[in-house]
């Protein structure tokens, strides 16, 4: 590949998000083209994506692009850009959920400029996550993420934003920290020749005794908070509940998605030894996530903190899925963060679209909302039965995959996750019964039903809920063009 | 054809006092304009800067070469003891020197054109940095700290040389009260150290050879060294601003007038680190477990080297950690950036614990970036204060949008000290936490709490952005929120409206310092972006120093 499509869609990105803060009043619209700009490079890469396969038993990357930046002995430091499968299609969904957010808030009426610029900042960060291999540009992404998203809370959140916003920067930030010192651990303890993924994956071997068990707890740590597993979680409702709407569906869509694939990319692939070693200790805190997620979001009555709480008990699967170090648990794990992002950016939307036009996210003082508003009822309906699971829509072949992985790997454990499952699906479907139906209940006069723009914004989900249900193969065909396919590796 | 031949090794140091000397005799023949003083004293520096380029072998220049290659990165002869001695890694600090110099002295050709103090303040500040060009070449113990006297003494000069403000007298005088103390704790450690040793020389002080050759017997060392090197890190700590030798510069900071911060904390302050190079690196790496501490005849005992480290990473953590909690409750701009100054040092202090080649690269990128950063910020609160803007954070509602050019600068150097990336502080300071990675064992901590406190530091950086860009402006005429915006400018004892009244160009700062300031965001972001040309000869030069040096 000569033509440097990631460093060019990372320009692009970048121009767009610069022109977007600038623009004022035409703001939305340079976001839109910036995103529609995005959706077209990702098509290319797409179309123009082979996976070359591992060279000397390192995994290689397409669209690979390395330039040196610093190079002092001790201290070499490129910029490396690749994809592979898993990367591509966490880039798919940065995307959709892009171009779902810009679309859903399109009205922004509060400083447009700096909404849609930051919006674009949170996916350009997202993006770059996702394609960077050095740990240097790495956690530059990273930290680009966390920057607009502590804006996004800060700004245009809630009564209690300014807590929500710092209590996200403290807790996310303290995790980048031990996760940065982690990954420079990692290269300079193991002498690698450079901070490039292929260098430290290379070199990784030659640690021995409890430094790479060590070395993954903190990686673990770094990336766990962003998951967020528990104890660590306690930011992420707060965070939800406070954020604007466009903002939970990047937070839940795209930041939650960034840890696993972190512990993905540069934990369970690099570590593979640390990993073994603290596999235990992971799989004990996804049941944790997964039963008090569960738990927790059973007692809420505001809808948007139900679905955050949902969050961690789904975020725990896919943790699960990981911690099982097999090719079926890592096509599951990647499968079920993309129906999640898509999912709960859905139910995120619902909630938001549910504030606006009832006034209340309260799920005792709504009633036969079906009536009423009869699209924003079939948006709930179908992102709750994707939620749950159901046969068709996007979330069950996730979640067979990984319930048949954990089956495999660890067998009659997998009866925690199938008990919670059906516990989870009681709460969507005793909420979908207060809410949609049953008498009517808090429901001004005159009611109106969901715009156009945001029926378009959740139209695109619901089609990839619905196409990726029916035709899981779509996706699980490029994961597998990836180290996943040819794991262990 | 080149200047090596006139065998004047000192050249760009002769330079610079012959630059003094003529702007003092001009005062006394009466020429006092500003902008002649300002321009021979910029010429002075540059001059001087050149020449140092070309002895550090930057090709375009190397015509103007002063010193031998062969004499530079050379271990001197065994029984040899040197005065001074030509390392690149000196070099490069005398280039930071300079550029720090050259900053300040460009930007202060904005004053009143007729001020009063001009030859004081030129002449002083050139004679301030031959003594910091002294210390970036000493190799003697004594030769050093008369070094750093020559630097001290003008700068109390500088605190005071406005003379008629009151708050810069009171600081010149804490400044000069403490200055005195640490010369004597520093002299007094050095005396200990004589004692000891029987010599001044860093290269024997630093060998092992010294403690070999059987002078206290059986390979230990009294507690004679012990207490002199105390007393010596005391001394230097207070040059360098360590905490809890640190009270005295957040006072003189604030005092003094703005141009003279800018110069001490982007300048001065930097001796002593290059000073605890000299004096410290040489046991810490040496005598890492070879020589043993014995506690009054061999009771106890440690070895030398690991203790000192125990005790320099302990001093750059609270020194950092102290420095930016601070930071965060102070309400006047200057204070935050004089205690934001303390916490860099103690940035800079972790390269000195550790020692490592790598840490010393990122100690002295750490330099080079302060002096940019830290320069600039205390120019542009000179600039903004000629602006009429009070000396509380507060009084910079609005800046933003008033004054787009001179926020955005400002912002830059903010951002940088706050380490964001794309900015030469970013960089200096990932470089000189992963130099603490690379060094393993628990220098990790020193990365982690580095880590932690920029963090930290991002909150009150990140305050000023808001003040600047997001809090409503006054409405109507700024005006002064305190008594202390009252005082007459220090700077300009015809008061700060004479700056606009004579309307200088620039939106009303003057085109020198708008230039300055501009130069200097400009190269904060251009070394930030592509620091290759910077980064590799610096790594060079430390990784010389490191190996020959002890």
């Amino acid at each position: 590949m000569s033509v440097p499509l990631i460093s060019i869609t990372l320009a692009s990105l970048a121009v767009g998000t610069v022109a977007t803060f600038l623009a004022g009043r035409y703001a939305r619209w340079v976001a839109l083209g910036t995103s529609l700009l995005f959706l077209l490079e990702i098509g290319l890469m797409f179309w123009g994506y082979s996976w070359p396969g591992l060279l000397n038993g390192i995994p290689q990357f397409a669209f690979y692009e390395s330039h040196a930046w610093i190079s002092i002995g001790w201290l070499n430091i490129n910029y490396t850009v690749g994809v592979d499968g898993i990367s591509l299609v966490m880039i798919l969904l940065t995307g959709i959920l892009q171009i779902a957010t810009v679309i859903y808030t399109w009205n922004e009426r509060n400083r447009p400029g700096a909404w849609f610029g930051l919006v674009l900042l949170t996916c350009l960060g997202c993006f770059g996550v996702f394609v960077a291999l050095d740990i240097l540009f790495f956690f530059l992404f990273w930290e680009a993420v966390l920057v607009p998203m502590f804006f996004i809370i800060g700004y245009w959140g809630g009564p209690n934003r300014r807590y929500a916003a710092i209590k996200f920067f403290v807790y996310t930030h303290v995790a980048s920290i031990v996760m940065l010192v982690g990954l420079l651990a990692l290269a300079f303890y193991s002498h690698a020749a450079s901070l490039d993924f292929a260098a430290v994956y290379a070199a990784e071997p030659a640690l021995t005794g409890v430094v790479p068990a060590f070395l993954f707890l903190a990686l673990f740590f770094g990336f766990g908070v962003k998951f967020p597993i528990v104890p660590f979680h306690t930011w992420l409702p707060d965070a939800h509940v406070e954020a604007p709407t466009g903002g939970s569906v990047l937070l839940a869509g795209l930041l939650l998605k960034l840890g696993a694939y972190g512990l993905i990319r540069w934990g369970v692939e690099v570590i593979p030894n640390g990993f073994h070693t603290d596999t235990p200790l992971l799989l004990i805190i996804a049941f944790i996530s997964i039963i008090w997620g569960s738990v927790l979001s059973l007692s809420q009555r505001d809808l948007k903190r139900m679905v955050a709480y949902s969050s961690i008990n789904h975020m725990g699967i896919v943790l699960l899925a990981i911690a099982l170090n097999s090719e079926l648990g890592l096509v599951a794990a990647l499968f079920l963060m993309f129906a999640h992002g898509i999912v709960s950016a859905l139910l995120f939307m619902t909630a938001g679209s549910t504030h606006d036009i009832y006034g209340t996210r309260d799920i005792p003082s709504l009633g036969g909302t079906a009536s009423a508003t009869p699209r924003l009822a079939t948006a709930i309906m179908i992102g709750s039965l994707a939620s749950l699971g159901l046969p068709a829509l996007i979330s069950f072949p996730a979640e067979f995959t990984a319930l048949l992985a954990t089956w495999q790997a660890i067998t009659y454990w997998v009866l925690i996750p199938l008990i919670v499952l059906v516990v989870t699906a009681g709460f969507y479907i005793w909420m979908m019964q207060r809410v949609l139906f049953g008498p009517p209940k808090g429901i001004p006069n005159p009611v109106h039903d969901l715009p156009t723009l945001e029926v378009i914004a959740m139209g695109i989900l619901l089609a990839f809920t619905v196409l990726f249900g029916v035709l899981p193969n779509l996706l699980v065909h490029w994961i597998v063009m990836s180290p996943v396919g040819v794991w262990p590796l | 054809m080149s200047l090596i031949a006139t065998g004047l090794d000192f050249l760009p140091e002769i330079l610079l006092l012959a630059g003094a000397l003529l702007v003092f005799l001009m005062d006394a023949v009466g020429i006092r304009r500003i902008e002649v003083v300002g321009s021979i004293a910029v010429g002075a520096i540059l001059f001087a800067m050149l020449l140092v380029f070309a002895d550090l072998g930057f090709a375009p220049v190397a015509f103007l070469a002063t010193i031998p290659r062969s004499q530079i990165d050379i271990v001197p002869a065994v029984g040899s003891t040197p005065l001074y001695w030509f390392t690149s890694l000196g070099l490069f600090f005398q280039v930071f020197f300079l550029i720090a110099a050259f900053l300040v002295a460009l930007a202060s050709m904005s004053r009143p054109s007729r001020e009063r103090g001009a030859a004081v303040f030129y002449g002083m500040i050139l004679l301030a940095t031959l003594g910091m060009m002294l210390v970036a070449v000493a190799s003697d113990l004594i030769f050093l700290l008369i070094a750093i006297e020559v630097v001290s003494i003008p700068s109390y000069l500088l605190v005071a040389y406005t003379r008629r403000d009151a708050r810069s007298m009171e600081a010149a005088m804490k400044f000069f009260i403490v200055g005195a103390l640490s010369t004597v704790l520093s002299f007094f450690g050095a005396s200990f150290l004589y004692g000891a040793y029987g010599t001044t020389n860093l290269f024997v002080l630093a060998s092992g050879s010294a403690i070999s050759n059987g002078a206290f017997g059986g390979g230990g060392f009294p507690l004679l060294v012990v207490i002199g090197y105390c007393l010596l890190i005391a001394g230097l700590a207070f040059k360098i601003t360590l905490v809890p030798f640190h009270a005295w510069a957040v006072d003189v900071y604030d005092g003094a007038p703005d141009d003279v911060s800018a110069f001490l904390a982007g300048g001065t302050k930097k001796i002593g680190l290059f000073a605890f190079f000299l004096v410290f690196l040489g046991p810490v790496l040496l005598v890492r477990g070879t020589v043993e501490f014995q506690w009054f005849g061999g009771i106890g005992a440690v070895a030398l080297g690991p203790v000192l480290q125990v005790v320099l990473s302990i001093l750059a953590v609270v020194t950092m950690t102290v420095g930016n909690v601070l930071a965060l409750m102070q309400k006047s701009m200057k204070r935050m950036l004089a205690y934001s100054s303390i916490s860099q040092a103690g940035y800079m202090f972790i390269g000195i614990a550790i020692g490592t080649a790598p840490a010393l690269t990122g100690a002295s990128l750490q330099v080079f970036a302060h002096v940019f950063m830290k320069t600039g910020a205390f120019l542009v609160v000179a600039a903004a204060a000629g602006l009429g803007v009070g000396p509380l954070i507060a009084d910079w509602r609005g800046m933003g949008q008033r004054h787009p050019w001179l926020s955005v600068a400002f912002a830059l150097m903010l951002l940088s000290l706050a380490g964001v990336p794309l900015t030469i502080g970013f960089l200096s300071k990932f470089v000189l936490f992963s130099a603490a990675i690379e060094a393993q064992g628990y220098f990790v901590w020193l990365a982690v709490a580095g880590l932690l406190n920029s963090a930290l530091s991002v909150f009150y950086y990140g305050r000023v952005l808001k003040v600047m860009y997001f809090d409503a402006p006054e409405r109507g005429p700024v005006i002064p929120t305190s008594t202390e915006a009252s005082v007459p400018s220090p700077g300009a004892p015809n008061g700060r409206g004479a700056v606009s009244a004579i309307g200088l160009g620039a939106g009303g700062i003057g085109y020198a310092r708008a230039t300055t300031i501009a130069l200097i965001a400009i190269v904060i972001v251009a070394l930030g972006v592509y620091p290759g040309p910077l980064l590799q000869p610096l790594a060079a030069a430390a990784q010389h120093f490191v190996n020959l040096a002890f």
